[in-house]
């Protein structure tokens, strides 16, 4: 909530919605707070108002209120998953009263980009802080942050961890595996990325290899983490800023990271990733924020998650130094959206869970 | 509620007409019933169309992909899970019906209130207290499991036939039994020969409503990565964008939910048993010495595995996140999302009510038209929460861009737009309670309240609302529960400024925060709960959630 909902006005809220809604069953609420409407979100604060969707949520409203602090511009958000903000940006169409989309993951903007949704943006601010391989290809997304998806063992029974992806479905981690469940974006985009480096029919082989290993599947990154500690697998698959949050509550914690690729394309990046909208009511105030977010929120907004920033002349908080130099494979970015059906799809044919 | 009491008003100025006209105002009345009942079941059957839309070009390659990869596996693993649940919730919950209405053991009435509490835990929450209780013990690879899933839902959805079962066996009267012992039957063969058989219908609806809530499931079966049907859709869906493929997916899921519904017709059969004379109710035995030991650590046993362990580790959890001040991440205070989640309920509750009353009262029960609308009005429940979301925000979004609102007015993303899309997921848990309940109205006296005059709906109001009362408050407390605990519309459709305590749960289990969920979680199961008492009040008061 951008806004704080104070409790006396919620219930007047309720009783004119109750009373509005068994009067007329149809839309003929008095109060504007019934029917949302982009003209009023502007009004209300002059202009200044800037409306969210945002798939990322974890510790986002801190980074809004500063960004209110440094502006003057509100910020109004709604969280929810990617793939379903995203249809619905798609359904509401030149009637959406949001201004900005944000999603944690490249691929679920690159399809919203696809769908037409998002506009092109000229802003010589973006243009020189963010990698161009960091950005959609006609400047109608921009990445905010990196998380790598490494290779991550156990320090205490893994002498020699897998140092690419290929090598995790070598037979000597047979059963000894973690892996998170194709239904994660993450999954698809790691995949999306081998079939982009290798060509589907290798990397359908490296997924066979993975599942062949009879991986233990488990729809958390955190629990992933915690099942090697705890001895229920040794070599996994995760992002690395799980680790970060991990290590804050237990500096000891027993699960080492591995950059994997490095001989090669790089370790594959995810990015959370902001857009204008492409019928966006307020598009000033939407660059603004994005603008902000890239530059004073920058730092900010990486670290409040343990990930890289993307402005490559930003180093990463303290923690997440402390987990090393690496090559990313940024080239795989920006059509990581392109090749997710084919990555859906060569996982379903390795009945990868 | 309202809408009936405005009908039966209306009703009354009409009371001293002449008898020609009355016919003639009946049958133009009778049309303007079927109008509007037919414009009610369209209304929220739209959402649904949407999507079924697709089938009639089906997209042969995804089939023949999803064929050769994952489809032979989710029909597996959905009919398991839908096997599992039904058996496990059919002898779970008559059993402890039956333990409760049969025998007096101490403790027996509170614990007959709190064998219905799993109810008000979301299966989404029981299951990462499982998890992540038997992590330690069974290991992260068994934990995750088909069984154990079965078993959670089992636990979150026995409530149902236990409700069922025991307004069943209440109804049941003494002299049956009696006969049959009379003939020679033992107590055991007298249950399972007389008392069973009579309470079947009631069961069959229990079990019905289980069977549809698995088959809708997306939350509980991808903690313990089970792959349903249902699950498909949104992989298809969200994962490849192809929505025509989900869609089809998703006509193949109401296909399984209807053949259920068929089923439960069948194992109704023609019987409409009306109990002769009074309710006596059964005679209940005493139980004394061990055998009472037995039946208190039966009983109590179940309610702490089910409810009371869970709930401790819930607490345990909440009071660490408040001494490790690990809520900070949640936006918004406790009391803002109690509210935003009472509202909604309210609302939502009382409008299922509202066209459930619509629907049970207006048709004419003679005309085929009268039991096919009220099915297409309530199809809703056969479809995950997810799809009926997408379907809602594709026809309200359709009807923004007609321009028919006020200029700045939009459906989508407001708090009307979500109670549209609620009451289509969730107006047929309010219309069968309320339909089953005036069903038990003796026909004979609405005819009489007929013959001295009176309009339908003024016999309605007058006679069979007062009868049923209880049968529609149990039915209002049902859906009002289903509503409390829902996630997956609510996030898609809120309107800016409301966010639920299910949504405050999501914030937190999908970053696997599982601390900081367990205040919100609390709080549903504690709302929850006093929403089960009322349900058990009006169900003490004679009402039955279904026949």
């Amino acid at each position: 909530m951008a806004m704080k909902f104070p409790f006396k006005r919620t219930l007047t809220f309720s009783i004119t919605a109750l009373v509005g809604f068994s009067l007329s069953g149809c839309v003929s609420g008095t109060e504007s707070d019934s029917v949302t409407s982009p003209a009023d979100g502007v009004g209300i604060s002059n202009g200044a108002t800037v409306t969210v969707y945002t798939g990322r949520h974890y510790g986002i409203e801190p980074i809004f209120e500063q960004f209110t602090a440094d502006t003057g511009i509100e910020v109004r958000f709604t969280t929810g998953n990617d793939p379903e903000l995203r249809e619905r940006l798609i359904a509401e169409g030149a009637n959406t009263p949001a201004d900005v989309i944000m999603t944690a993951d490249a691929a679920n903007i690159e399809l919203a980009a696809d769908a037409g949704v998002l506009a092109s943006v000229d802003s010589d601010i973006l243009m020189e802080t963010i990698p161009v391989e960091l950005r959609g290809a006609s400047d109608n997304w921009f990445s905010l942050s990196q998380r790598a998806r490494v290779v991550i063992s156990s320090t205490e029974r893994v002498a020699n961890p897998p140092i690419t992806y290929a090598a995790v479905g070598d037979p000597e981690w047979q059963g000894k595996l973690c892996l998170r469940p194709s239904t994660h974006p993450y999954t698809q985009s790691l995949v999306a990325s081998l079939i982009i480096a290798e060509g589907e029919e290798r990397a359908t082989a490296i997924v066979q290899s993975w599942v062949d290993n009879d991986p233990l599947y488990i729809n958390s990154d955190t629990d992933i983490y915690k099942a090697i500690a705890s001895g229920e697998c040794d070599v996994a698959i995760a992002n690395t800023y799980y680790l970060g949050r991990l290590l804050t509550e237990d500096p000891e914690f027993p699960v080492g990271i591995v950059w994997p690729e490095q001989d090669s394309r790089g370790v594959h990046v995810n990015v959370s990733a902001a857009a204008i909208t492409a019928n966006a009511p307020n598009p000033e105030g939407a660059l603004a924020l994005i603008e902000w977010l890239a530059t004073d929120g920058q730092q900010q907004f990486a670290d409040a998650n343990f990930e890289y920033p993307v402005d490559p002349n930003l180093e990463p908080s303290q923690i997440v130094a402390g987990f090393g130099e690496f090559t990313a494979d940024l080239a795989a970015v920006r059509q990581l959206g392109a090749n997710q059906p084919a990555a859906v799809r060569v996982l379903s044919a390795a009945r990868y869970e | 509620m309202s809408t009936t009491i405005t009908l039966a008003d209306s009703d009354g100025g009409e009371f001293g007409a002449a008898r020609p006209a009355r016919v003639i105002v009946q049958k133009a009345r009778s049309w303007s019933t079927t109008a509007l009942v037919s414009a009610v079941a369209i209304a929220l059957s739209v959402p649904l169309i949407v999507i079924v839309w697709s089938v009639i070009e089906p997209s042969i390659e995804v089939w023949e992909e999803l064929w050769a990869t994952r489809l032979p596996g989710m029909i597996g693993e959905t009919a398991l899970l839908l096997f599992l649940v039904l058996v496990g919730t059919l002898v779970l919950g008559t059993a402890l019906a039956w333990l409760i209405t049969a025998y007096q053991f101490p403790g027996r009435r509170v614990l007959g209130w709190l064998l219905v509490t799993p109810l008000a835990i979301p299966g989404y929450v029981l299951g990462f207290v499982w998890i992540d209780t038997l992590n330690g013990p069974l290991g992260a690879r068994e934990v995750r499991s088909i069984w154990l899933c079965a078993l959670v839902l089992t636990i979150t959805l026995y409530p149902y036939v236990y409700l069922f079962a025991r307004a069943a066996f209440r109804e049941q009267s003494q002299r049956a039994v009696d006969a049959a012992r009379s003939l020679g039957c033992s107590n055991k063969k007298a249950f399972w020969r007389i008392v069973l058989p009579m309470a079947r219908p009631s069961l069959a609806a229990g079990v019905a409503l289980v069977g549809m809530e698995v088959l809708t499931d997306i939350g509980t079966v991808r903690l313990f990565n089970v792959s349903t049907i249902a699950d498909g859709v949104l992989r298809v869906w969200f994962g490849t964008g192809n929505r025509d493929a989900a869609a089809e997916l998703a006509v193949l899921l109401i296909g399984v939910a209807l053949l259920l519904i068929f089923i439960e017709r069948l194992a109704r059969g023609r019987a409409r048993f009306t109990q002769l004379g009074a309710r006596t109710g059964l005679r209940i035995q005493k139980l004394s010495g061990s055998r009472s030991l037995v039946a208190t650590t039966l009983g109590w046993g179940a309610f702490t595995l089910f409810a009371a362990l869970p709930i401790f580790r819930l607490v345990t959890w909440a009071v660490e996140a408040q001494s490790t001040n690990q809520t900070s991440t949640v936006s918004g205070d406790f009391g803002f999302h109690l509210m935003s989640s009472l509202q909604v309920t309210l609302i939502a509750a009382l409008a299922c009510l509202g066209l459930g009353l619509l629907l049970a009262v207006a048709p004419n029960r003679q005309r085929p038209s009268g039991s096919w609308l009220p099915r297409l009005a309530t199809l809703g429940y056969a479809v995950p929460g997810p799809v009926v979301a997408i379907g809602a925000l594709v026809t309200l979004a359709a009807i923004d861009r007609l321009g028919w609102l006020p200029e700045g007015w939009l459906l989508v993303g407001s708090f009307l737009g979500l109670i549209y899309a609620l009451v289509v997921r969730f107006l047929a848990v309010a219309y069968h309670g309320v339909d089953a309940s005036i069903a038990k109205v003796s026909p004979s006296i609405v005819a009489s309240a007929r013959t001295l005059g009176a309009g339908r709906y003024r016999a309605a109001a007058r006679i069979e609302l007062p009868l049923a009362g209880a049968g529609v408050l149990a039915a209002s407390a049902l859906v009002a529960i289903d509503i409390f605990k829902e996630l997956p519309i609510t996030l898609i459709l809120r309107p800016f400024g409301l966010e639920t305590l299910p949504v405050w749960v999501w914030q937190a289990t999908s970053e696997s925060l599982w601390v900081q969920a367990a205040v919100p979680s609390l709080a549903i199961i504690s709302i929850g709960m006093v929403l089960v008492a009322a349900l058990l009040w009006s169900l003490e008061r004679g009402a039955t959630v279904a026949s």
